[in-house]
C-alpha cells in the first residue's frame, strides 16, 4: 500500500481531526493550570517578601533604624559592610535599606531606587550563565528618610511553569504520534476492506459475474455493506442469466415451430393441394404463427416479470377473490372436459401483490390441471392460512408428474414425457414460477397420491 | 364512418386502409405524430387508431393532446405488450389497446364497439325478445324469466349492449372477466354454450350467432 493513499483515507483524516481537537483541549487545560500555578507562586513570593519587611519593621519599631539594619543583616546572614551583589549564587532574598536619596545603608544589592509597591528588577546573569535574573520585590517606607526593598528571584517560579510546559509538550507529542499511528492502522484496515470490495467489483466488471465480496462473519457495517453488494450482484447475475436464457430459448425453441411452418408452406408450394384445400393449409399456417406469437409473448412476459419492476405497484390482493373468480371462469370449461372442479377457500387471505399477475398464475395452474388430466379427474382449488403463510393449492388426481421431473417442469419449454403430446407451449409453469418468485412465494410440486398438487406459499402481511 | 389512422409502417397502413374500405369505412392516413395531432384536432372522426410508437410525436403524447380537445374514441396499436404499457396507455386517455400482431377482425370488432351510438342510460336493456333489468338483475325472454349466474349476466349484458356487432373472445375476456391474457382452454366457448342453453331452453331461435374466426354476435332480432 502506497503511503500517499493512507493520508487520503477518510479514517486517517478522522484520526488527524481528533488529534487536533485533543491537542486544543489539552492546550486549554494546560493554559488554565499554568495561569493558576503562576498566580499562586506569585502570591507566595509576595507573601514571603512582606513577611521579611514586617520583621525589619518590627526591629525598627523596637529600637530604631540601626536595629532594623541589624535585623536585615541577620536575615541575609552577611555583615553590614559586605553590601554586595553576589556573583556566584542566588540568595534566598534580596533585601536593601536605602535613603530616599538612593544611598544604600544595608543589603545585598548595590542600588534599588525603588518606587512603586510591586517592583521588578533585572540583574545581570550570574557568572558563567547566560540568562539575566529577574527579581520581584516590594518596597515600603521605614522612617521618613529611609525605605526598604525585599525581593526574590523569579527563576524558581518560571522553572515550575517550564516543567508543566515540558510535560505538556510530551503529552502533545504522544497524542500526535498515537493519533497518526492509530489513523494509519485504522486506515490500513479500512483500506483493506475497501480494496477487497473494489477488487471484487473490478473482477465483476471484467466479466467474472460469480465473484462475491468475502464476509468476515462479524455482522458489522462492513459485512452489511458486503451483503448488500453481494445481493445486488446476485440480482444482477440472475437478470443476466435470464436474459441469456431468453435469447437461447428464442434461438432454439422457436426454431422448431418455425421450421414446421416453413415446411408446411414449402410443401403447399411444391405440391399445390388444390383450391378447395388451400383454406385448410392457410388456417394451419396461421395456427402455427399464432402459436409462435403466443410463445414469444409468454417469453417476453416471463422476462418482464423476472426483471421485478412490477413490485413497485403491488397492492393488497385478496387471494380468495382471485381464486373465486377463476373458479367461476373455469367451471364451465372444466365440466365440458368432463372434470369435476371444486374449491375450498378460506374467505379472507390478503397478500401484497399484483392482481393481474396473480390471476395469470392461478389461471395457468388450473389450465394445466384441466389439460393434463383425463376426463373424470377431480381438480380442487384450496386456500388456507398456515403458520403465517397463505397456501394456495391446485390439486388433481390425474397421472401426476414423475418425481424426477418435478423440479424441471417450471423450466421454460420443459415438458415431462407424459405431456409431450399435449397442446401448449411449455411455458405455463415457468410463467407461474416467475410470478410466484416476484411475490416472494414458493411454488412447490408435490405428489397428491394419486395426482399432482401445485402449492404456492405466500408470505402473509403482518 | 371516418377513421383517422396514424401508423408509420406504410405496408401495414395500406393493408388496413384497403380492408377498412372494403368494410365501407373512409380512412385518413398520416405517417407521423405531429400530422396525426393536426388532423385529429382539425377534423371530426368517428374513431382514431394510434400507433403507440410514432415519429415526431409519441403515440401517448398524441393521445394526451387530443384528449384535451376531443372525446373521439381512440384505440392504440402497439408492440408494447407489458401490463404497465397498457395501463399507461389507457390512463393517457385511450379507450382500447390492441397488441400487434392482431387479426383485422379483432380491430374491426373493437372499432365497431367503440363507435356504437351510446344508448341513453336506462335501467333496462332490450334485444329482440330478451329483456334485461339492470337494477333488479333479472332477465326474461318472451316474458319467461331466465335464471343467470352473475358472470352469465355480465356476459349477456355485454352482448346486448353490442347487439348485432361481432365481439371477439378477447373482448369478452377483457370486458366480462377482466382477463388480459390468452387462456389455453376454451373458457369463453363454454360460457357461451351455457348462456345459449339458458336463453334457448324453450326451443327459441339461437340469439347468439357464432362468427367464424372472430367470435360471437347477439342478434337484435330474435
Amino acid at each position: 500500500m502506497r503511503p500517499i493513499r493512507i493520508f487520503k483515507a477518510e479514517s486517517f483524516r478522522f484520526a488527524a481531526l481528533f488529534a487536533l481537537i485533543f491537542l486544543s483541549l489539552t492546550g486549554a487545560l494546560i493554559g488554565t493550570v499554568l495561569w493558576i500555578v503562576a498566580g499562586t507562586e506569585r502570591q507566595t513570593l509576595i507573601a514571603a517578601n512582606e513577611t521579611d519587611i514586617s520583621t525589619v519593621r518590627n526591629g525598627l519599631r523596637g529600637e530604631g533604624l540601626d536595629e532594623a539594619i541589624e535585623v536585615l543583616q541577620q536575615r541575609l546572614g552577611t555583615p553590614a559592610a559586605a553590601v554586595s551583589v553576589s556573583e556566584r549564587f542566588v540568595p534566598e532574598a534580596y533585601m536593601v535599606i536605602e535613603e530616599l536619596s538612593g544611598k544604600v545603608l544595608a543589603g545585598n544589592l548595590p542600588f534599588v531606587r525603588c518606587g512603586a509597591n510591586d517592583f521588578t528588577i533585572v540583574l545581570p546573569p550570574l557568572a558563567g550563565q547566560r540568562d539575566s535574573r529577574t527579581v520581584l520585590g516590594q518596597c515600603a517606607d521605614l522612617t521618613v528618610t529611609t525605605r526598604i526593598f525585599v525581593g526574590r528571584d523569579t527563576a524558581a517560579m518560571y522553572a515550575t511553569r517550564a516543567r508543566i510546559l515540558h510535560a505538556f509538550a510530551w503529552v502533545a507529542v504522544g497524542t500526535c504520534a498515537f493519533s497518526i499511528l492509530g489513523g494509519l492502522f485504522l486506515g490500513r484496515r479500512f483500506m483493506a476492506r475497501v480494496d477487497a470490495i473494489t477488487q471484487t467489483c473490478e473482477r465483476v466488471m471484467a466479466g467474472k459475474f460469480n465473484e462475491r465480496i468475502p464476509k468476515r462473519g462479524r455482522d458489522d457495517e462492513w459485512d452489511r455493506l458486503a451483503r448488500a453488494i453481494n445481493e445486488m450482484l446476485d440480482r444482477i447475475s440472475t437478470l443476466l442469466e435470464n436474459l441469456q436464457q431468453v435469447s437461447s430459448d428464442i434461438a432454439h425453441d422457436l426454431r422448431t415451430p418455425l421450421t414446421r411452418l416453413r415446411n408446411r408452406l414449402e410443401a403447399a408450394r411444391e405440391q399445390p393441394p388444390g383450391l378447395e384445400a388451400y383454406p385448410a393449409v392457410i388456417a394451419h399456417a396461421l395456427g402455427d404463427t399464432d402459436q409462435l406469437l403466443a410463445m414469444f409473448s409468454a417469453l417476453l412476459r416471463i422476462s418482464q416479470i423476472e426483471a421485478g419492476t412490477r413490485v413497485q405497484t403491488f397492492t393488497a390482493v385478496n387471494l380468495a377473490d382471485v381464486l373465486q373468480r377463476l373458479f367461476e371462469l373455469y367451471l364451465p370449461v372444466a365440466e365440458d372436459c368432463g372434470h369435476l372442479l371444486c374449491r375450498d377457500l378460506y374467505p379472507e387471505v390478503v397478500v401484497r401483490g399484483d392482481a393481474e399477475l396473480l390471476t395469470q398464475l392461478f389461471s395457468n395452474l388450473i389450465e394445466n390441471a384441466i389439460r393434463h388430466t383425463p376426463p373424470g379427474a377431480q381438480i380442487r382449488i384450496e386456500l388456507q392460512r398456515v403458520n403465517g403463510e397463505a397456501l394456495a393449492a391446485v390439486i388433481d388426481n390425474g397421472p401426476g408428474v414423475a418425481p424426477e421431473d418435478r423440479d424441471k417442469v417450471t423450466r421454460r419449454f420443459y415438458r415431462g414425457s407424459a405431456s409431450r403430446t399435449a397442446e401448449g407451449h411449455g411455458l405455463g409453469l415457468a410463467l407461474a414460477a416467475a410470478i410466484a418468485q416476484l411475490h416472494g412465494a414458493r411454488l412447490e410440486l408435490r405428489d397428491a397420491a394419486p395426482g399432482l398438487q401445485v402449492i404456492t406459499a405466500f408470505p402473509l402481511q403482518s | 364512418m371516418r377513421l383517422l389512422l396514424t401508423e408509420d409502417d406504410a405496408e401495414l397502413a395500406q393493408s388496413l386502409i384497403d380492408r377498412f374500405r372494403d368494410q365501407g369505412y373512409e380512412v385518413v392516413h398520416v405517417g407521423d405524430g405531429i400530422q396525426g395531432l393536426q388532423a385529429a384536432t382539425a377534423e371530426d372522426f368517428d374513431a382514431i387508431i394510434v400507433d403507440r410508437m410514432l415519429p415526431g410525436l409519441d403515440g401517448l403524447e398524441l393521445v394526451k393532446a387530443v384528449r384535451r380537445v376531443k372525446t373521439t374514441p381512440i384505440i392504440y396499436l402497439t408492440t408494447m405488450s407489458g401490463i404497465d404499457d397498457r395501463v399507461r396507455g389507457l390512463e393517457a386517455g385511450g379507450d382500447d389497446y390492441l397488441i400487434k400482431p392482431f387479426a383485422f377482425e379483432e380491430l374491426l370488432a373493437r372499432i365497431r364497439v367503440m363507435t356504437r351510438r351510446q344508448a341513453p342510460a336506462s335501467a333496462k336493456l332490450f334485444a329482440g325478445s330478451i329483456e334485461m333489468d339492470l337494477v333488479a338483475r333479472t332477465v326474461t325472454r318472451r316474458g319467461r324469466p331466465i335464471e343467470l349466474l352473475p358472470q352469465e349476466f355480465r356476459l349477456l349484458e355485454y352482448l346486448i349492449r353490442n347487439a348485432d356487432r361481432a365481439v371477439t373472445r378477447k373482448m369478452l375476456l377483457e370486458n366480462v372477466w377482466d382477463i388480459h391474457f390468452d387462456p389455453h382452454t376454451s373458457v369463453v366457448e363454454s360460457h357461451i354454450s351455457r348462456l345459449r342453453g339458458r336463453l334457448n331452453a324453450h326451443g327459441e331461435i339461437d340469439a347468439i350467432q357464432t362468427v367464424r374466426g372472430t367470435g360471437y354476435r347477439l342478434l337484435a332480432s330474435n
